[in-house]
C-alpha cells in the first residue's frame, strides 16, 4: 500500500505536502448546537483555546465551522460569516503559517472566509452551491469535493440507497473536482471527500471505507470526516462519548488506504494513529528504537 | 376482487439483514409478516404488492429486493433467501420490501408488483387501486406506505409539527374503515412531511372503494421518528374460497 505513489501534489497554504504525510485536520466548530461536544467551542475564547492545544497535538489544519450538519435552527450566510470570518482572522494571526479550512457550503461565506485567511473551502455537501469553486479559484484556496447523495445542506439521509455506492462517490467527486479545475481552481489544491454518513447509511459508510482504494486511485488527495460519526455508533453500539476507538480504527485504515487528511475532534490520537501507520508503511521512522539494540 | 388486504411500512429496516446483529424493529417485523401471512391465508388468486416510487410502473412479478442497495458488503444480506426469485437493484424499494415481506411470510403464489410515483394525482391512484381489485378473481393488496418522516427532532427529516394531526388522521381513516377519507389527504402537505404513503393509500382506497371495511392495527409507532403502521383489512362481504363450490353443489 505505502507503494501506492501515483497520488498528485497537495498544496495547502504555503505549503506543499508529498502523499507520505498524513495530515489531521483539527474540528472547531463556532456553533452551539453541534453533535459533538456541543457548544464546546461557541465562546471565542474556549474557540482559540481549541486552536492552541489542536496545534499542540500536530494539527495540520485548524476547520471553523458554523454550522451544523444536522438540521435545526436556520443559520443564515449573514450569522454564519459573523461566526467563522472574524474567528479566522483571529487564528491566522495567531499562527500565520498554519492551515485554515473553512467548512461551508455557501459561496458567501467562504468569500468572507478566504478574505479573512482560509486557505481551503471544505463543503461537506458535495457542491450544493455552484458558484462555491469560483471563491476557491477566485482567492487560489483549495475546495473539498465531496459526495452527499444529492442530499439538500442540513438534512438527513431517508432510505438511501446505491447500486453501487463507491461507484456514485466517483463519479459524483470527480465531476466537481473536473469543474473546479474549469472553472481556476489549483488543481493541487482539490481535495476529494466521500463525506462517510452523508447520503448515506451505515453499510454505505463501511463500504466506502472498505473500498477507499478505489477512490485513492484517482490520484486526487483524499480527505476523511469519521470523527465520532453515527455509522461508528452503529457499528459499535456504542453513544458519542464511547466512539474514539472506532474512530480510530476507521481513520487507520483509511490511512492505509491512501486517504491523506483525516478531521478529527480528538488531534491528538489522531496524530498518534496517523504517526503509527506511517511507521508501518515504512513513511516514517520510529521515534526511538533502542529494543534489542543495545 | 379484493379478499384481503395489508398495509405495512416500507421501511427497509423491516429486512432482518439489514439492521445487523441487533433485530432493531422485532415486534414491528412480526406484525408485518402476521399481516402477510393473513394475505396468504386468503387464499388469492394473485397478491398484489404496491408502493410509491420515482415513477408509476408495474414491475417483473419474479424480482425482489436486491439488500445490496442498502447493505453493500453484507454477507447476510447477500445470503438473505430471495426465494428463488431475482433480486434486483432497479426494483423500487417499497415494492422490494413488500416482496421480501411476502417471502418471509411463505407466500410463494403469483404477484403484481405495482409502483405509484410520487406525484400521482389521488384519482389516478384510486383508478390503479379498482384496476388491482380486478386483476384476478380473488385478489389480496399488500400496501407498503409511512406515515410522515417529520414527527421528531431525530427524525429524517427534522420535526414539523404537522405531522401529529396528518398521521392521526389517516390512522383513524385505517382504524374505522372508512377508507375513502384517504382519497382526500393533502398531497403536498404529504410531501413536506416525507409522508411517501400518500399514492399507496389512495391505490388501497380505490382498490376498496363501495365495500365495508374493518381493520385490525397490528403495529402503530414511530421508534425512528417515522409514523409506521401496520393492518389487516377485510372487506364483510368477501366471499370464502369454496363459497361459491358449496353453493353450486
Amino acid at each position: 500500500m505505502s507503494g501506492e505513489r501515483g497520488q498528485s501534489a497537495l498544496r495547502l497554504g504555503r505549503h506543499d505536502f508529498g502523499p507520505e504525510r498524513l495530515l489531521v485536520m483539527a474540528i472547531v466548530n463556532r456553533t452551539p448546537d453541534s453533535f459533538f461536544r456541543p457548544g464546546d467551542t461557541w465562546d471565542e475564547r474556549a474557540a482559540i483555546g481549541r486552536v492552541h492545544e489542536a496545534i499542540a497535538g500536530g494539527a495540520d489544519i485548524i476547520d471553523v465551522g458554523g454550522v451544523p450538519a444536522a438540521p435545526g435552527p436556520d443559520v443564515d450566510p449573514a450569522e454564519e460569516i459573523r461566526r467563522t470570518a472574524g474567528f479566522i482572522a483571529a487564528v491566522r494571526d495567531a499562527y500565520p503559517d498554519a492551515v485554515i479550512s473553512v467548512d461551508t457550503w455557501r459561496h458567501e461565506v467562504a468569500r468572507e472566509a478566504c478574505a479573512a485567511g482560509a486557505d481551503l473551502i471544505n463543503d461537506s455537501w458535495g457542491g450544493w452551491d455552484h458558484d462555491l469553486a469560483a471563491v476557491a479559484a477566485e482567492f487560489g484556496a483549495g475546495l473539498v469535493c465531496s459526495h452527499a447523495g444529492g442530499l439538500r445542506p442540513r438534512t438527513r439521509p431517508f432510505r438511501a440507497s446505491y447500486a453501487d455506492v463507491v461507484a456514485d462517490v466517483l463519479a459524483h467527486t470527480g465531476k466537481l473536482a473536473a469543474r473546479a479545475v474549469e472553472v481556476g481552481v489549483d488543481p493541487a489544491r482539490i481535495v476529494l471527500d466521500p463525506a462517510h454518513d452523508f447520503g448515506k447509511n451505515t453499510w454505505h459508510s463501511i463500504e466506502i471505507t472498505r473500498r477507499l482504494a478505489e477512490l485513492t486511485a484517482t490520484g486526487w488527495p483524499v480527505l476523511v470526516s469519521v470523527s465520532n460519526k453515527d455509522f461508528i455508533g452503529e457499528t459499535l453500539n456504542l453513544p458519542l462519548p464511547d466512539r474514539v476507538a472506532g474512530t480510530l480504527a476507521t481513520t487507520a485504515v483509511c490511512a492505509w488506504l491512501g486517504a491523506r487528511i483525516f478531521r478529527a475532534h480528538h488531534v491528538l490520537q489522531t496524530r498518534q494513529t496517523l504517526d503509527m501507520v506511517s511507521a508501518i508503511r515504512g513513511d516514517a521512522p520510529p521515534a526511538r528504537a533502542v529494543r534489542a539494540l543495545a | 376482487m379484493i379478499v384481503a388486504a395489508a398495509l405495512c411500512p416500507a421501511a427497509p429496516l423491516l429486512v432482518r439483514a439489514l439492521t445487523g446483529t441487533d433485530p432493531a424493529v422485532p415486534e414491528l417485523r412480526a406484525a408485518c409478516l402476521a399481516a402477510a401471512a393473513e394475505l396468504g391465508a386468503a387464499a388469492p388468486d394473485v397478491i398484489a404488492v404496491v408502493g410509491t416510487a420515482d415513477r408509476s410502473a408495474s414491475w417483473n412479478a419474479e424480482w425482489t429486493l436486491d439488500p445490496a442497495v442498502f447493505a453493500p458488503g453484507s454477507r447476510g444480506a447477500r445470503a438473505a433467501d430471495a426465494a428463488g426469485r431475482t433480486p434486483s437493484a432497479d426494483l423500487p424499494a417499497a415494492l422490494g420490501v413488500g416482496a421480501w415481506l411476502l417471502d418471509q411470510a411463505g407466500c410463494r403464489g403469483d404477484r403484481i408488483l405495482r409502483s405509484v410515483a410520487h406525484g400521482e394525482p389521488a384519482a389516478s391512484c384510486a383508478s390503479t387501486g379498482a384496476a388491482l381489485a380486478t386483476a384476478g378473481e380473488r385478489v389480496a393488496l399488500l400496501v407498503m406506505a409511512d406515515g410522515s418522516a417529520r414527527r421528531t427532532l431525530k427524525a429524517p427529516g427534522y420535526f414539523d409539527e404537522r405531522s401529529a394531526g396528518f398521521d392521526a388522521s389517516v390512522q383513524d381513516a385505517i382504524r374505522s374503515g372508512r377508507l375513502d377519507m384517504l382519497l382526500s389527504v393533502d398531497a403536498g402537505l404529504a410531501c413536506e412531511l416525507m409522508a411517501t404513503g400518500r399514492p399507496a393509500w389512495q391505490v388501497l382506497a380505490g382498490a376498496l372503494r363501495g365495500r365495508k371495511v374493518t381493520s385490525e392495527v397490528r403495529y402503530c409507532d414511530d421508534p425512528f421518528g417515522v409514523a409506521y403502521l401496520v393492518a389487516s383489512l377485510r372487506a364483510a362481504d368477501t366471499e370464502q374460497k369454496g363459497d361459491r363450490g358449496a353453493r353450486a353443489g
